[in-house]
């Protein structure tokens, strides 16, 4: 595994697509340092973006990469290696580059314009999201044949998750105010990552009003740092769980 | 003892049986030409040996080791598809390190003469995504043929390559059938069969329709070319002529 991961991270290290990430990230980062006077209200503008674009950019570059390495994944295929060790090379290598290109783009901004505890959990959440949204384009890649299919559902994915689901949580709960559904939420909100990761830094930051509802909830049944373990544990579950499908469906894979 | 067993393999996707109960053995030293129309299974049946197909029915062995999950037994096997895609922005030095850390480089032939007559050494520090079709058919010949493999699996090999370069692939192919290495090569070029063949193994809507040798085929057909001979065949019994495993 580790030397389809070394030469899929070389080919990912000289591809304009990561490069272009990186300073997209760093541009939008020093910016919004630059331009807002208090470095708190540009972590959160900073966070609305990251959380949107994030997980956009991991699942459809995932799933444009796999795409196109479908003849170099073949060759593998027909190599002395289980496929389990080729998809795990390549997945760990995409989500390697990904979470790098956020780390030096909007991490190094951060860091230097607000050093502390809310830039490291947003960081946090974006490396949590970045490797769930490549595990979610992985099994994506995997199961549909063809590349428009692939990224068409990849973009309808991350619709329903940055904005749809919230959506409808927020009018179940207004539908439903009159019964005690409070304790729903907090399985509900799971369900969605983006909705986890958002949670994540707003416990962090203590912004009641940004929070969203399902981040309140979170808040009042759990506290800042015992819902940040759980919204943490909860996007390792979405990590695992299409990785899991993934590799299963790699597996069976005909090419 | 054969080198590889087909044994009534099959494949169906849907409902379409894209390979049929396809029996048949191949031994040591002996170049096999798979031919057929488009869609007859003959790429099934390759990938099915490789790999990279799961067959419905049936079972391969490729010297006495069953395909399935185990993939050491690809340690035997080398293959040059018919179109050859490698990452844009690795070097192709990269990619021969790649594979030789996976192959075990200890059996790559570093000097190998296919290497030197293809140009592939003077172009190690090129980038795969700035080769021609011809040259990375070039890279892909070379890594088939570098691990010494037993069994060498040719999709349409030519295709794309210069004369000159074609007829070194075709020398190397007659070099590594006398280390007693089985080739199954597919082809749609008469000469390439007529040349290489020991026996012809012609599939039609994933059947076997027959396994001959070239000069059965002429023998039993009176004609004298190939190219009009299987056609011919295809307008007898050919059933008969398809062995038993």
């Amino acid at each position: 595994m580790w030397k389809v991961y070394k030469y899929t991270l070389i080919d990912l290290a000289r591809n304009k697509f990561v490069g272009g990430w990186l300073l997209l990230l760093l541009a939008i980062s020093l910016g919004l340092f630059q331009l807002e006077d208090q470095p708190v209200k540009a972590m959160l503008s900073l966070s609305q973006v990251l959380l949107a674009l994030v997980p956009l950019v991991a699942s459809v570059f995932t799933i444009v990469y796999l795409y196109d390495a479908t003849d170099f994944t073949e060759l593998l295929a027909v190599q002395p290696l289980h496929r389990s060790k080729i998809l795990g090379g390549q997945v760990m290598a995409l989500g390697t580059a990904l979470v790098l290109g956020a780390l030096l783009g909007a991490g190094i901004p951060m860091m230097i314009f607000l050093p502390g505890g809310a830039s490291a959990t947003l960081l946090l959440a974006c490396i949590m999201l970045t490797l769930v949204f490549t595990a979610i384009g992985a099994l994506i890649a995997i199961r549909n044949r063809e590349k428009a299919r692939g990224v068409g559902l990849g973009l309808v994915v991350w619709f329903l998750f940055v904005l749809v689901y919230d959506a409808v949580l927020l009018w179940v709960m207004f539908a439903f105010s009159d019964y005690p559904i409070e304790p729903l939420i907090v399985p509900l909100a799971a369900l969605d990552p983006i909705d986890l990761g958002r949670i994540m830094v707003m416990l962090k930051v203590d912004l009641a009003a940004m929070m969203g509802y399902s981040g309140a909830v979170y808040e009042k049944f759990f506290g800042s740092i015992r819902g940040i373990l759980i919204a943490l544990f909860a996007l390792a579950a979405w990590v695992l769980l299409p990785a899991a499908l993934a590799f299963r469906s790699f597996r069976r894979k005909d090419f | 003892m054969e080198r590889v067993l087909f044994e009534q393999v099959g494949k169906q996707y849907g409902k379409l049986w894209a390979l049929r109960a396809f029996s048949a053995r191949f031994v040591p030293g002996e170049t096999v030409s798979v031919i057929g129309p488009n869609g007859s299974g003959k790429t099934t049946m390759i990938k099915c040996l490789l790999g990279l197909v799961h067959a419905t029915t049936g079972s391969i062995q490729v010297n006495g080791q069953r395909v399935g999950t185990d993939p050491a037994y690809r340690h035997q096997v080398g293959h040059m598809p018919q179109i050859s895609r490698f990452p844009n922005e690795l070097k192709i030095g990269q990619l021969i390190n790649l594979m030789d850390d996976i192959r075990g480089s200890e059996l790559a032939r570093n000097d190998g003469p296919l290497m030197k007559e293809l140009g592939v050494d003077r172009m190690m520090d090129k980038r795969l995504g700035t080769l021609s079709g011809g040259q990375r058919q070039k890279v892909s010949a070379v890594l088939a043929f570098r691990y010494a493999p037993s069994v060498l699996v040719l999709d349409e090999p030519t295709a794309g390559l210069d004369p000159v370069s074609a007829e070194s692939l075709l020398a190397a192919v007659r070099d590594i059938k006398r280390t007693g290495c089985t080739v199954l090569i597919t082809s749609h070029l008469m000469e390439e069969v007529e040349a290489l063949a020991d026996r012809i193994a012609y599939l039609q809507e994933g059947r076997l329709q027959f396994l001959l040798s070239p000069e059965e085929v002429i023998e039993t057909t009176g004609h004298n070319r190939l190219s009009k001979a299987i056609p011919a065949m295809l307008t007898r019994n050919p059933k008969a002529h398809v062995e038993s495993v």
